[in-house]
């Protein structure tokens, strides 16, 4: 090796000494323009409320790097863009490294106390690495021009769904413009880099310490030779070289200047929000402080910082919107839409100086950045949307914020205000009298134990649909005779349960959830019991999650992990095998809400069913519709519903007998849209108990041609 | 300006009801209470007027009825109410809308309203007595079953229109103040929120008794009304019959009847 120390890059060779104090002016500037703008946003943030989830900084901060190094947010539904953005995103950071440990020796540590590590081995690795940085950075740029331009996938189009046609704000080309603008200079920024180098090694050719040892940086030196091929000579080449790099270093500066102010500003949201992601965000919806007046969120203000960040962090890469059920159908609700409305408002009246007039902060609205009030009530609260966004942005809390706001406002569809109404006065959605909230239990040929009066091992919390709904009764039944034959001791909360408020609180109700709630929780805290069961989701979900905040802190599991241990026990001998060719329907709240995937998946194998997927499923399950409260609210007649679109998805599979769900409002909203998208007669819709209960011998002395009969009925349409 | 909205919390039965020991009501443990719908709307259009002027309007609502009642109450501050006020003393008990109507009108003398505001009927008795006959003892015009109200704050009249049988309306201007009753469907009401009534526990509910209206025990309750309960029972059920089968088939099974019923 020639003298290590002088194997190294040149810097400022032959530059006039007023050309580097210009570039160092232009590199303050950008910087000074760079720092004010991260000023400015972070003065946006805390016009928001206070959040909460300062707590387990270190936990969230390794979580996050996790997430950022494993690119495991991003590769998911769609490799090729995770792919792409990870060669672009290692290639800035290490190319981000290695400019910054330039600057540190050149510019700190040198002239502070005269040190040098940037010459030798180190160099010559240290290039080699950025080479093949800049190289997975153009080829990762190259991929997202490719993509944008020839795929034409829905999702990176623009165009709101929840606008009108010929609206003022409705086709977004603003931010396609500003996609290729980012596309476009950051490749340059790559190109010229390599060119640059290349220039310098053709300049630079007669020096065996710089000549030598091009090897270590193959894309200039492939480059350079080329460029001697063609005929340039050092001088030419060193020419060409000044011009290349003011050009290089400008772009560049002016690159960092731009973050805070355009969407390359994702760098520090997108780690940020996802440094801050809640694990419950939107199974544990936030309180309302009791002292607060107006519930929900009518102002832009009234969001928290890390709402504020969320609005920020959206990258617009659109699978969110792939993923809405809702958008699936044509209903006017992107949650795309919904953030990048509420960003470019926030943008509009929290960067100034001064925070605008109240009356200005109104995010409810039809105006540009306003959130249309039918766009809030299309949203079912599915989670799809918070579930696949890759930067961990929380829609649905800020959409039952927003929605909360409506409610006390009485901005909602009649029969939804009639539904709560009811639901205040009765204590269930069906307008029953509480009195007959267990009468299904007369139908058994035996006894079941009123948990309030004497201890039980599981508490059943029943729910209103599995309560109330008749052809519901029928599967709780089930439900009842399988506890019972497996000798469970089990017992019911009778008319002492009330709805468990889950799809209340999603609708915005606050108050008559807290109600609902406490009521339950007092009721609960009366009795003496192990573990809570339900065969209910939406019950499941808010008293495992949600009741604790209100001092409700219990044991509950789904009946599948309860059914599923009992089987493999022995307790539940399975009388015979059912060959059926089934699908299974993850409900919403078991699935995507708490990770229930497996047990019915399981159970449904050890029942002998052959199991087929649908395209849509675990954590990308397509919600029935019926969540955030719109089994209450009629579905526009005309379009399409979403358990319609479910049917036709289970109707591909090839002799599919069986559509089998474990949820109650599923049961209701499939079989119903069985009858309306014509597949009646091609395959049936059952809940998972009526498969297992198909497999049960029971003893009950009396009932049993009852149960005969129903049998018999399945079989016939199959 | 103020308006004085009369309402009425209404019991509404549960499913397999039981007939008082005494035979006169349903047993109280199978009744479910609520503010009368009607009330709903007649709240709607004094928080209308309310709304549609910069000038002090205030809301007062009255209800005569026992502590339950506050429940119902609270509901319409939650609405928008300013003010509630509830009137009672056990002697009321038994008292027919009549008496209850002399109650409303002290208080409408106490409080002095520009408009007073009634349901049209409540939902459980229906006698459709209540609103007028205040009207009566104040000696103030009235209109009754009002579905629609063009009024402008502090005119000496109102215009409104009022629904007659048969789809007819009749238009008609009412000297103020006055009493209308109002009918469902002239108006949207709003939703009160559970944190709206909750929140609304700290506006006040005015008790009154019946001394502070100048009336006496011995001027209301059974002994003073004009109508008394004597029984309440369920009436045996008819019968009915599906007659089946072609048109001719139908006609002769029915003259079978009306010749059996005649015979008989
Ligand atoms: S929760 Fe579901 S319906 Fe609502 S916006 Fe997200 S994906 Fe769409
Ligand atoms: S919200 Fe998330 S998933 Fe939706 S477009 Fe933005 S970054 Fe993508």
């Amino acid at each position: 090796m020639n003298n290590p120390k002088e194997v190294t890059r040149i810097l400022f060779e032959n530059f006039h000494p007023q050309a580097i104090h210009l570039f160092y002016a232009f590199g303050y500037a950008s910087i000074a323009v760079f720092i004010y703008g991260c000023y400015v946003q972070i003065r946006k943030y805390r016009r928001g409320k206070p959040d909460g989830s300062w707590g387990e900084l270190l936990h969230r901060f390794i979580d996050m790097v996790k997430t950022m190094a494993t690119h495991r947010t991003l590769v998911r539904r769609d490799k090729s863009a995770g792919r792409a953005h990870g060669l672009i995103f290692l290639g800035f950071v290490l190319l981000f490294i290695g400019t910054s440990t330039i600057t540190l020796e050149y510019d700190i540590i040198e002239p502070l106390i005269g040190v040098r590590f940037w010459y030798g081995n180190f160099y010559l690795w240290f290039s080699l690495v950025l080479d093949l940085a800049g190289l997975g950075l153009i080829g990762g740029l190259i991929y997202m021009m490719y993509r944008r331009k020839w795929l034409h996938l829905p999702k990176l189009d623009y165009k709101r769904v929840d606008r009108q046609l010929g609206g003022a704000d409705i086709d977004r080309s603003e931010y396609r413009r500003e996609d290729w603008a980012f596309l476009w200079s950051f490749i340059l920024i790559g190109v010229t880099g390599f060119i640059l180098e290349a220039t310098r090694l053709v300049w630079l050719s007669g020096r065996p310490s710089v000549w030598d040892y091009r090897i270590w940086s193959p894309v200039g030196a492939l480059i350079a030779h080329i460029m001697k091929f063609v005929g340039f000579t050092p001088e030419g080449a060193g020419t060409l070289r000044l011009g290349l790099w003011w050009f290089h270093g400008l772009l560049s500066l002016t690159f960092i200047a731009f973050i805070p102010y355009t969407k390359i500003k994702h760098i520090f949201t997108a780690a940020a929000s996802l440094m801050f992601k809640d694990p419950l965000a939107g199974r544990r919806l936030p309180r309302v402080p009791d002292e607060q007046k107006v519930a929900g969120y009518k102002t832009i203000t009234d969001l928290t910082w890390k709402n504020l960040l969320h609005l920020d962090a959206c990258t617009k890469c659109g699978r969110c919107q792939e993923a809405c059920p809702a958008n699936a159908v044509g209903a006017p609700l992107s949650p795309r839409d919904v953030i990048l409305s509420l960003r470019e408002f926030a943008n509009h009246t929290l960067n100034a100086k001064e925070l605008p007039k109240e009356a200005e902060l109104d995010i409810h609205g039809k105006d540009i950045g306003q959130v249309f009030m039918e766009t809030l009530w299309s949203c079912r609260t599915c989670l799809a949307c918070v579930e696949i966004c890759p930067v961990a942005i929380e829609h649905v809390p800020i959409i039952v914020q927003m929605r909360r706001n409506l409610v006390e406002a009485g901005e909602m569809d009649p029969l939804l205000e009639k539904t709560l109404q009811t639901i205040h006065k009765t204590g269930n959605s069906f307008g029953e009298s509480k009195r007959k909230r267990a009468s299904w239990v007369k139908e058994l040929p035996f006894r079941i134990k009123d948990a309030r009066l004497e201890p039980v091992d599981f508490l059943w919390f029943v729910g209103d649909y599995a309560s109330f709904d008749p052809r519901n009764q029928k599967v709780t039944q089930g439900f009842a005779r399988l506890m019972k034959k497996a000798g469970v001791d089990f017992g019911l909360l009778f008319e002492g349960e009330l709805n468990a408020g889950n799809d209340v609180r999603r609708v915005g109700e606050e108050g008559l959830y807290e109600y609902l709630a406490t009521a339950n929780i007092q009721s609960l805290d009366d009795c003496q019991f192990k573990s809570i069961v339900t065969t209910d989701p939406h019950s499941y979900n808010t008293i495992r999650n949600e009741y604790p905040d209100f001092g409700g802190t219990y044991e509950i599991q789904h009946y599948s992990t309860v059914v599923k241990k009992l089987i493999e026990d022995g307790r539940l001998p399975l009388a015979k095998k059912l060959n059926y060719k089934v699908t299974f329907h993850d409900p919403c709240h078991l699935g995507r809400f708490n990770k229930g995937y497996d047990a019915p998946r399981d159970i449904l194998k050890m029942l002998g069913c052959e199991l087929v997927e649908m395209g849509r499923t675990k954590d990308n399950s397509f919600c029935c519709g019926a969540g955030g409260g719109r089994i209450w609210i009629p579905d526009p007649v005309g379009i399409e519903k979403p358990s319609q679109n479910r049917m036709k998805e289970a109707a591909v599979i090839e002799g599919l007998q069986i559509f089998v769900v474990s949820c109650p409002k599923d049961l209701t909203m499939f079989e119903d849209a069985l009858k309306t998208s014509g597949y009646e007669g091609k395959f049936i819709v059952r809940e998972l108990i009526e498969l297992i209960d198909e497999c049960m011998e029971y003893d009950f002395p009396e009932k049993e041609i009852a149960e005969e009969k129903m049998v018999v009925e399945t079989h016939s349409v199959i | 300006m103020k308006i004085l909205v009369a309402v009425k919390q209404v019991a509404a039965l549960d499913e397999d009801f039981e007939i008082r020991a005494d035979k006169k009501d349903v047993e109280e443990d199978f009744l479910l209470y609520d503010l009368n719908e009607w009330d709903d709307f007649s709240l709607e259009e004094a928080m209308k007027i309310k709304e549609s002027t910069d000038t002090e309007v205030e809301v007062v609502v009255v209800s005569v009825g026992p502590d339950r009642v506050d429940e119902s109450l609270r509901k319409c501050l939650a609405k928008g109410a300013d003010r509630a006020i509830r009137v009672w003393d056990d002697a009321i008990e038994g008292s027919d809308s009549i008496v209850i109507s002399r109650i409303l009108a002290e208080v409408a003398k106490k409080e002095m309203p520009d408009m007073v505001f009634a349901g049209v009927q409540s939902s459980d008795q229906a006698f459709s007595a209540t609103g007028i006959s205040t009207a009566a003892y104040l000696n103030w015009p009235h209109a009754a079953v009002v579905a629609d109200l063009q009024y402008k704050l502090g005119s000496s009249s109102a215009m409104i229109r009022r629904e007659l049988e048969g789809g007819m309306l009749q238009e008609v201007e009412i000297n103020c103040p006055a009493v209308l009753t109002i009918q469902l469907g002239i108006n949207k009401p709003r939703y009160a929120s559970l944190r709206g009534i909750k929140q609304a526990a700290a506006k006040p509910i005015e008790e009154v008794a019946l001394s502070d209206i100048g009336l006496s025990a011995a001027d209301v309750g059974a002994g003073s009304s004009m109508s008394r309960v004597r029984r309440m029972y369920i009436p045996a059920k008819g019968r009915a019959q599906m007659i089946e089968g072609t048109i001719a088939e139908q006609a002769t099974k029915l003259i079978q009847i009306i010749n059996e019923f005649k015979g008989a």
